[in-house]
C-alpha cells in the first residue's frame, strides 16, 4: 500500500487563530479515511487547504507523488481530488442532470456525452426521477446525494466529503453511506469528514483525530474509540450513552 | 422542427420588413436602432446573463469599434472590413486588460471596475487629439465596393448579419460546454471551481467575445452615422441601456434581449417623437395650453430615460427574470 | 509653495468625498449593498441647498438643520419601498434597482429643473483667506471641510456611543450573529441607508456653492465615491474618510501637474491599481475575494 496523499506539518492562521496547526498525515489508497473532532477544529479548514481555495501558511500537500501546494480548484479537480460542501453548494437554476454534467464535462467536452454519464451517475444515486428538476428546489438529502453525484461524475482519483451525512436521518444517512461505499469500490481514495461517530466507525478503514486545529490521534477505528484522549476531548460520555 | 421554423419565418420577416415599410427611411432607421440594440443586449448578455458578470462598461468597446474604424478610415484609402477588424483588436485590448484586472475578485467588483474602465476610455478620447476631442470624428466620404452608402438600406442589413452573428455566437456557446461552464459560474463560483472549471479564464473568454461583437456593431454603427463624439458612443448611459434591454427582455437567453430592444427602442422613439403628446392634444383629451398637456409635450420628449428608470425598478421588483425568464432552454 | 497649495485645496475638497463615501461604505458594511443611486441622492442635496438659498434664504451650511433630517427620511422611506426587497437578492439585482432609482432622480431633476446648470452664489463664494504667507484658502472650500469634520465626528460619537450605533456596527460585523442577538436587522438597514441618503445629501449641499449645480452631476460624484470606498476597503468607515482625503489630494495633484482634464482619469487609475494590489482596500473588511 502506498500513500495516494501526505499532509506534512500544515499550518493555516486567521489572524491570531491557527485553525490547522502542524497537522501531519497520510491516506491510503483504496481506503476510507474518517477526519473527525469537534466543531471548530479546523477540518473544514484543511480541506479548503487541500483543494486551494486557500493558501497555506506553512507544510507541505502530496498528491500522487506531487507538490500541489499553491494549485487552483480546478486544476485539483482536474488532478483527481475533487471535495464536497458542508454547506451544500447546487447549481440552484441548472436542472438536476445538469449539475451533474458539470462534473462530467472534466472528461469531456460534448453536452451529448457528459448528458448520458450523467444521467448513469443519478441512476447510480437514485436521483435519476429528478433529473429534469432545477437542483435549487431538491430537499436537503437529495440535495447531498446530488453533490455526491457530480463528484463522482468528474472521475476522481480521491473525494473528500465534508459532514455528507450531516443534517440527515437515520435512513438518509445509511443510503448515502451506501453510495460512500460504491465509490470504494469502484476504487476511488475517501477522506471522510463526519460528526456522526457510527457512521465513521462503521465506514472508515482509519481514523485521524484534530482538535484545536492540532492533530489528537491516528489509528483503527478500535484504536480510535479506545484511545483515553479521544474519548476525554472528543466523545466524552456522549459516545458511550449512545452506544 | 417547430424549433427551426419560428426563428427562419422571423429571419424572412427581417429580410423583407424594409420592403413592407416601402423603403421608409424614418421606419429603417428605428429598424436599425433595433437591431442595433438587440445586438449590443446580446453581446452583453453572453458574460452579464449566462455567466452572472454584469459589465456596467459596454459602451466601451461599442465606442472602441467605432472610433477605432472611424479613425483610420479618415483621410486613409482602406477598405472598411480592415477598419472594422481594427476596432475589434482595440475592444479586445480593453476587455483584457479588464478582465485581468478583475476577473480574481468576485461580486460588487466587476460592476465597479467595468465603469471605471469606461470611464477611463471616455475621458481619454475626450481629451486627446487624434481623437478629436469632445468635437467628434466625422467621416466625409465612404465607400465599399460600389454598394449606395446614403441609402440606409445596406446598414440595415448589416445590423441583421451582425445581430444574426451575436445571436448565433450565443446559441452556440449556449449548446456547447463552455455555456454550462459560464452558467454554473452564474449560479456558484466556488463549486464551478471545485469542478474543474478554471472561473478567471471563462469569465475571460465570455468577455473577450462579448466585446468583440459590441466592437463590430460600434464600428457598422460609426459608418452608418458617420458621425461619433464621446457623448453619443461612449457613454454611461448607453452602457445602461444596453443592460436594460437584456434585463427586461430577460437575460440568460438567446431571444430576451432581441424581445428587449423591439420592447424599449420603439418605446423611446415614442416618446422622443412626441407622437403621444400630439396625439392626446390632436384627440382633444388634454388642452395645448394646459400644464398636463405642456408637459405630454415637451416633458415626455425627455422622458423616455426617466420611463428606462421606472420599467428597471418595477422589472425587478416584480420580475426580475425579465419578460422571458430564465427558462429552461435546449429543448 | 505650489505643493501645499494643493495639498491644502486637495484635502479641503477631499473631506467632502470622504463624506460622500463614508455614507455608501457604511450602506455596503451594513446591508451589503453597492448603492448606485448614491450620486444621484448627492445631486438632489445639491438643489436642496440651492432651492433652500434662493427660495428661503437661508444660507448652505445653514440650511444643512433642514437637510439632513429631510434627506434622512427619504433614505429611510427608499430602503423600505424598494431597496429592502431586494436584500437577499442577488448584487446585480441591487445595483440594477439602485441604478433605475438614481435614473428615476435624475431624469425627474432633468424634466423639473432643466439641463441647465445653476450656480448657487453666496456672499463669500469667491473670497479667500490666507494662511501661511502665500497659500490660499478659497473660504466656501474651508467652510465645507469644517463642517464635514463636524459631521464626521458625530457620526463617530454615534457609531461609537449609542445603542442605535453599536448596533449598527454589530450588523456590519455579522448580520447573522447581530440577528441572534436579537439585534432587529431590517430596522438597521432602513436607519442606515437613511444616514447614508443624509450623508450624501449633505455632500452635495456642501460643494453646492463650489459646483455646477445639474441634473446629471450624479456621475462623476458616484464613481469618486466609489472609489473612495473601495480605497479605504469597501464597509470601512474610517477607510473612507482616509479614502476620501487621498483622493483629493490626488486629483488636486494631478490638476496641477498634470492637467485638470485628466484629473479624473487619474482617479480612476488609481482605483484600478487598488483593485489589482489590494482588493481589500487599506482598511478592509471583506477580502478581495
Ligand atoms: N475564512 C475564515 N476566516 C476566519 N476564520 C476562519 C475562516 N474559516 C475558518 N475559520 C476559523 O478556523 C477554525 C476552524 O474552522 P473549521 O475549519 O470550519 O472547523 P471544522 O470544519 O472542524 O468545524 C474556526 O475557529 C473558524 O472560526
Ligand atoms: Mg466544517
Amino acid at each position: 500500500m502506498e500513500p495516494l496523499l501526505t499532509i506534512d506539518q500544515v499550518t493555516r492562521r486567521f489572524g491570531g487563530n491557527v485553525a490547522v496547526s502542524g497537522v501531519s498525515f497520510s491516506v491510503m489508497k483504496g481506503d476510507i479515511t474518517g477526519l473527525i473532532g469537534p466543531n471548530g477544529a479546523g477540518k473544514t479548514t484543511l480541506f479548503n487547504c487541500m483543494t486551494g481555495y486557500i493558501s497555506l501558511d506553512a507544510g507541505t500537500i502530496i498528491f500522487e507523488g506531487r507538490r500541489i501546494n499553491g494549485k487552483r480548484p480546478d486544476q485539483m479537480c482536474r488532478l483527481g481530488m475533487v471535495r464536497t460542501w458542508q454547506r451544500v453548494k447546487p447549481l440552484g437554476k441548472l436542472s438536476v442532470l445538469e449539475n451533474v454534467m458539470i462534473g462530467a464535462f472534466v472528461t469531456t467536452a460534448s453536452p451529448k456525452v457528459a448528458g448520458k454519464a450523467s444521467l448513469e451517475q443519478l441512476q447510480a444515486v437514485g436521483l435519476d426521477r429528478y433529473a429534469d428538476q432545477p437542483a435549487g428546489t431538491l430537499p436537503i438529502g437529495l440535495k447531498k446525494k446530488l453533490e455526491l453525484a457530480r463528484v463522482m461524475a468528474t472521475r476522481p482519483k480521491m473525494v473528500l466529503l465534508d459532514e455528507i451525512c450531516g443534517g440527515l436521518n437515520h435512513a438518509e444517512t445509511e443510503s448515502v453511506l451506501d453510495i460512500v461505499r460504491m465509490l470504494r469500490k469502484r476504487g476511488v481514495t475517501i477522506l471522510f469528514i463526519e460528526h456522526d461517530m457510527k457512521a465513521v466507525t462503521s465506514i472508515c478503514d482509519r481514523i485521524v483525530v484534530l482538535s484545536s486545529g492540532e492533530k489528537l490521534a491516528e489509528g483503527t477505528p478500535e484504536e480510535i474509540t479506545s484511545h483515553p484522549a479521544v474519548i476525554e476531548a472528543y466523545l466524552g460520555g456522549g459516545y458511550h450513552a449512545q452506544g | 422542427m417547430k424549433k427551426i421554423l419560428i426563428p427562419i419565418s422571423l429571419l424572412l420577416l427581417a429580410l423583407f420588413l424594409p420592403e413592407l415599410v416601402g423603403r421608409n427611411p424614418y421606419f429603417t432607421g428605428i429598424m436599425i436602432n433595433v437591431l442595433m440594440m438587440a445586438s449590443l443586449a446580446s453581446a452583453w448578455n453572453i458574460p452579464g446573463g449566462y455567466a452572472g458578470q454584469f459589465s456596467f462598461g459596454h459602451a466601451a468597446y461599442f465606442g472602441a469599434g467605432a472610433y477605432t474604424t472611424l479613425i483610420l478610415l479618415s483621410g486613409n484609402p482602406i477598405d472598411p472590413l480592415l477598419a472594422l477588424l481594427a476596432g475589434v483588436v482595440t475592444a479586445s485590448l480593453i476587455a483584457l486588460i479588464t478582465g485581468s484586472i478583475v476577473f480574481r475578485l468576485r461580486g460588487h467588483y466587476f460592476a465597479l471596475a467595468s465603469i471605471a474602465v469606461a470611464e477611463i476610455v471616455r475621458l481619454s478620447v475626450l481629451n486627446l487629439q487624434f481623437t478629436g476631442g469632445a468635437q467628434g470624428i466625422l467621416l466625409s466620404d465612404l465607400t465599399f465596393h460600389g454598394i449606395d452608402l446614403n441609402s440606409k438600406i445596406p446598414f440595415y442589413y448589416g445590423m441583421l448579419m451582425i445581430l444574426v452573428l451575436s445571436m448565433g455566437t450565443t446559441a452556440y456557446i449556449q449548446s456547447s460546454r463552455m455555456g454550462y461552464y459560464l452558467q454554473a459560474i452564474r449560479e456558484d463560483q466556488d463549486a464551478a471551481a471545485s469542478l474543474g472549471i478554471n472561473v478567471a479564464l471563462y469569465k475571460n473568454r465570455a468577455l473577450l467575445v462579448s466585446a468583440a461583437l459590441s466592437s463590430v456593431t460600434g464600428s457598422l454603427y460609426g459608418l452608418y452615422i458617420r458621425f461619433i463624439d464621446p457623448g453619443a458612443v461612449l457613454d454611461l448611459r448607453l452602457s445602461i441601456e444596453i443592460i436594460l434591454t437584456a434585463i427586461i427582455g430577460g437575460v440568460g437567453t438567446i431571444w430576451g434581449p432581441v424581445l428587449g430592444a423591439i420592447l424599449l427602442v420603439p418605446l423611446a422613439e415614442l416618446l422622443r417623437s412626441n407622437v403621444i403628446g400630439d396625439t392626446l392634444i390632436s384627440m382633444g383629451i388634454v388642452s395645448d395650453v394646459s400644464p398636463v398637456g405642456h408637459f405630454f409635450k415637451e416633458g415626455l420628449a425627455h422622458a423616455h430615460v426617466l420611463v428606462y428608470g421606472v420599467i428597471t425598478v418595477v422589472c425587478i421588483l416584480f420580475m426580475p427574470q425579465g419578460v422571458l425568464g430564465i427558462t429552461r432552454r435546449r429543448k | 509653495m505650489l505643493i501645499i497649495q494643493s495639498l491644502v485645496s486637495g484635502l479641503l475638497t477631499g473631506g467632502v468625498y470622504a463624506l460622500a463615501g463614508i455614507g455608501m461604505s457604511l450602506v455596503f458594511g451594513v446591508m451589503n449593498v453597492s448603492n448606485f443611486a448614491h450620486g444621484d441622492l448627492m445631486m438632489l442635496g445639491m438643489y436642496l441647498a440651492y432651492f433652500a438659498f434662493t427660495l428661503l434664504h437661508i444660507d448652505p451650511y445653514l440650511s444643512l438643520v433642514l437637510i439632513l433630517p429631510v434627506s434622512f427620511l427619504f433614505g429611510f422611506l427608499l430602503e423600505k419601498l424598494f431597496v429592502s426587497r431586494v436584500i437577499h437578492h442577488p448584487h446585480q439585482n441591487q445595483i440594477l434597482l439602485t441604478v433605475g432609482l438614481g435614473l428615476i432622480m435624475s431624469n425627474s431633476a432633468l424634466l423639473a429643473f432643466t439641463s441647465d446648470p445653476r450656480i448657487l452664489t453666496t456672499t463669500y463664494s469667491s473670497s479667500s483667506v490666507m494662511i501661511f504667507s502665500d497659500v490660499s484658502v478659497s473660504v466656501p472650500l474651508l467652510l465645507s471641510f469644517l463642517v464635514t469634520c463636524a459631521i464626521t465626528a458625530l457620526l463617530y460619537l454615534f457609531l461609537a456611543r449609542t445603542r442605535t450605533g453599536m448596533a449598527l456596527r454589530a450588523t456590519s460585523q455579522n448580520r447573522e450573529a447581530a440577528q441572534l442577538m436579537g439585534i432587529d436587522v431590517s430596522k438597521m438597514s432602513a436607519i442606515t441607508f437613511g444616514i447614508g441618503t443624509g450623508l450624501a445629501a449633505a455632500a452635495g449641499a456642501l460643494i453646492a456653492p463650489v459646483y455646477y449645480i445639474h441634473p446629471m452631476a450624479g456621475h462623476n460624484f458616484l464613481l469618486k465615491a466609489f472609489t473612495v470606498c473601495v480605497l479605504g476597503g469597501l464597509g470601512s468607515v474610517p477607510g473612507a474618510t482616509l479614502g476620501g482625503l487621498i483622493i483629493g489630494v490626488v486629483e488636486a495633484f494631478s490638476a496641477t501637474w498634470i492637467s485638470t482634464d485628466w484629473k479624473d482619469v487619474v482617479v480612476f487609475m488609481l482605483f484600478l491599481a487598488v483593485l489589482l494590489f489590494r482588493p481589500q482596500g487599506l482598511f478592509g473588511k471583506r477580502g478581495g475575494e
